[in-house]
């Protein structure tokens, strides 16, 4: 088994053992931004696990990888901006299309003809752009606890300007450009604190601080940014031309997007919705299990297809 | 709900007390899982039993005091030896003529009398976490145990007038030293609750059995002629490793050290603590030595 620690651009922060380690990995280049990907098992049928924000990197998937890849092959990589792909400035490197555009990159650079694409949170954004644009490339969309404008955000979040200084920290007020460069590590404690809702999750929280950490506040603002350029309409359009079979999973507590988002997509896309009853915003972490037969469900689903 | 359900369950009646069993799978050889300190039911295992029944046939039970058994408030169940009595009568009960005991903390002495006067009955003894009298006290020297308290500081709330007046604010004091990894949330909640599952009352009885001295436990250990393992966290703040270390060299068995593991590892590195089981179990259904 390779040690992480000696793979070509290993990152400097030392890794924690992992369930399974990747089959291959490599790099998909696009504009001089590199994008680290791993493949693991080697199934008839790729399971793609998409990046979400970049505030995080790969790993977030660490608890479907060993599972998935004894079905399927699957391929994840590290959004720009975070773990071992590159960290490109200003917010028009960060967009949903750059993102889309990456993901491709990283088919061809594997020689995925096509891919059930799955995604969390603000990964719905490039998973839906590539289900509409790539029809031949994407036989299914999973979708986890979206990221979409479709319905109206919690009220709590929309007090505060994320760009203008404010003149309180408390809660959502955090969540705010000049507090990061202040106190990063406060705010990714308080953020991921209202991901994961759930009792007894210390270590999911203690992982999800850990990978934000290797991001710099800098290009997380930058990140950031370049997703609040993404325009509700232009989404609305794309969601209208997915035609492969789609399935939302949302927990009804998530406390960073609203279910009801969750099920605006699901009726969008035309897709199926499955509610997590209890379950805060990365149920992939906290009720992985569940998660993982969902997807296995759903890939089984489209077999006919996926040949 | 479990991850897996029993495929048979019973009880054994032992002088009017009820034992509550149960049994997982099919495989052999069987695996007795036995209890620990009457302040936790045999839930505690409930990350080995979905992993072990696949390859073995598992029994574990209530011991006295707590889970579906009963609730004796005299010591003389929790004596180690009607404690081992009791495992005994579990194993007829099931129809298990041997089996391979594993252990968890104070269940350590009643594997050790078993092995020692039952060894018939015993392929091989797997030991997690001993609490074992060979050298050590098992818990750091606190006030007496039957003097009312004066202090409600760490170690002074194990005390009988303690644990009548505050048992929840204890179990929680308790667990939280037995769980010394981080991310024990889960582990310590459980555990919390099997303790108010039993009662202060049973708690004390239980105190009051004889424990073995350290010539009675030698003597068990030179008797045993079984394979043995014992798993012991580094870390472990109840009893320490060198209790572990010390059962090891006076069987003459093997000795894994979990690095950072505290007192209850089955809990919080099941994976690495069902490997080790299963291969030494394996190896006894193959009769290879392990």
């Amino acid at each position: 088994m390779t040690a992480v620690e000696e793979l070509p651009g290993a990152r400097t922060v030392p890794e924690q053992t992992r369930a399974r380690y990747p089959d291959a990995i490599g790099y998909a280049e696009r504009d001089g931004v590199r994008l680290f990907w791993e493949r693991y098992g080697d199934g008839e049928t790729t399971v793609f696990l998409l990046p979400t924000w970049s505030i995080v990197h790969a790993r977030v998937w660490k608890a479907q990888i060993p599972y998935l890849a004894r079905h399927y092959r699957v391929l994840t990589f590290d959004g720009r901006g975070n773990g071992r792909s590159d960290r490109p400035a200003g917010a028009g490197a960060y967009t949903e299309r750059e993102f889309a555009a990456d993901a491709l990159a990283v088919l061809d650079a594997t020689a995925t003809r096509r891919a059930v694409l799955v995604s969390l949170s603000c990964g719905a954004l490039w998973a839906t752009l590539l289900a509409a644009d790539h029809p031949d490339r994407v036989t299914g969309a999973f979708y986890i606890c979206p990221a979409v404008g479709l319905a109206p955000p919690h009220p709590e979040r929309a007090v505060h300007s994320f760009l203008e200084p404010l003149d309180t920290d408390e809660g959502w007020a955090r969540y705010n450009q000049h507090y990061w460069l202040r106190d990063y590590r406060g705010f990714l404690e308080y953020f991921f604190g209202r991901c994961l809702t759930e009792p007894h999750s210390t270590k999911q929280h203690e992982d999800c601080v850990g990978w934000a950490l290797e991001i710099a506040p800098e290009t997380l603002i930058d990140s950031h940014r370049g997703l609040l350029l993404c325009g509700l309409e232009q989404f609305r359009e794309s969601c209208a031309r997915v035609r492969c079979p789609v399935l939302v999973v949302h927990g009804d507590e998530d406390a960073i997007r609203p279910h009801a988002q969750g099920a605006a997509l699901a009726e969008a896309a035309g897709g199926r919705l499955v509610t997590l009853a209890g379950v805060g915003h990365l149920p992939q972490a906290r009720d992985p299990v569940r998660v993982n037969l969902l997807i296995r469900e759903f890939a089984e689903s489209l077999n006919g297809r996926a040949t | 709900m479990r991850a897996r359900e029993p495929d048979a369950e019973g009880h054994v009646d032992r002088d009017g007390v009820k034992l509550h069993y149960e049994v997982f799978g099919a495989g052999s050889p069987t695996l007795l899982l036995l209890p620990a300190w009457n302040v936790v039911n045999a839930r505690f295992w409930k990350a080995q039993v979905p992993y072990l029944a696949r390859h073995f046939r598992v029994v574990t039970y209530d011991g006295p005091g707590n889970g579906r058994s009963s609730r004796p408030l005299d010591p003389a169940p929790y004596s180690y030896e009607a404690e081992g009595r009791s495992a005994v009568a579990v194993l007829d009960d099931t129809g298990t003529d041997r089996s391979v005991l594993v252990s968890l903390s104070m269940g350590a002495d009643w594997a050790l009398w078993m092995a020692a006067r039952h060894p018939e009955r015993v392929l091989g003894s797997v030991f997690i976490g001993p609490s074992v009298a060979l050298g050590e006290p098992e818990v750091p020297e606190g006030p007496p145990f039957d003097e009312p308290y004066v202090s409600t500081e760490g170690w002074a709330k194990y005390n009988r007038h303690y644990w009548l007046d505050h048992f929840e604010d204890f179990l929680e004091f308790f667990f939280a030293q037995c769980f010394s990894e981080r991310h024990s949330t889960k582990q310590i909640e459980d555990c919390v609750g099997w303790g108010l599952e039993s009662t202060p009352e049973v708690l004390i009885a239980m105190e009051g059995a004889p424990r073995p001295d350290e010539a009675t436990v030698r003597g068990w250990c030179a008797a045993s002629r079984c394979p043995v393992l014992v798993v012991h966290g580094d870390k472990d703040r109840i009893s320490p490793l060198r209790s572990g270390r010390a059962l090891a060299e006076a069987t003459g068995g093997a000795l894994v050290v979990v690095e950072g593991g505290g007192h209850i590892v089955l809990a919080r590195d099941p994976v690495k603590v069902n490997l080790l089981i299963r291969e030494f179990a394996g190896a006894l259904a193959a009769g290879r030595r392990p």
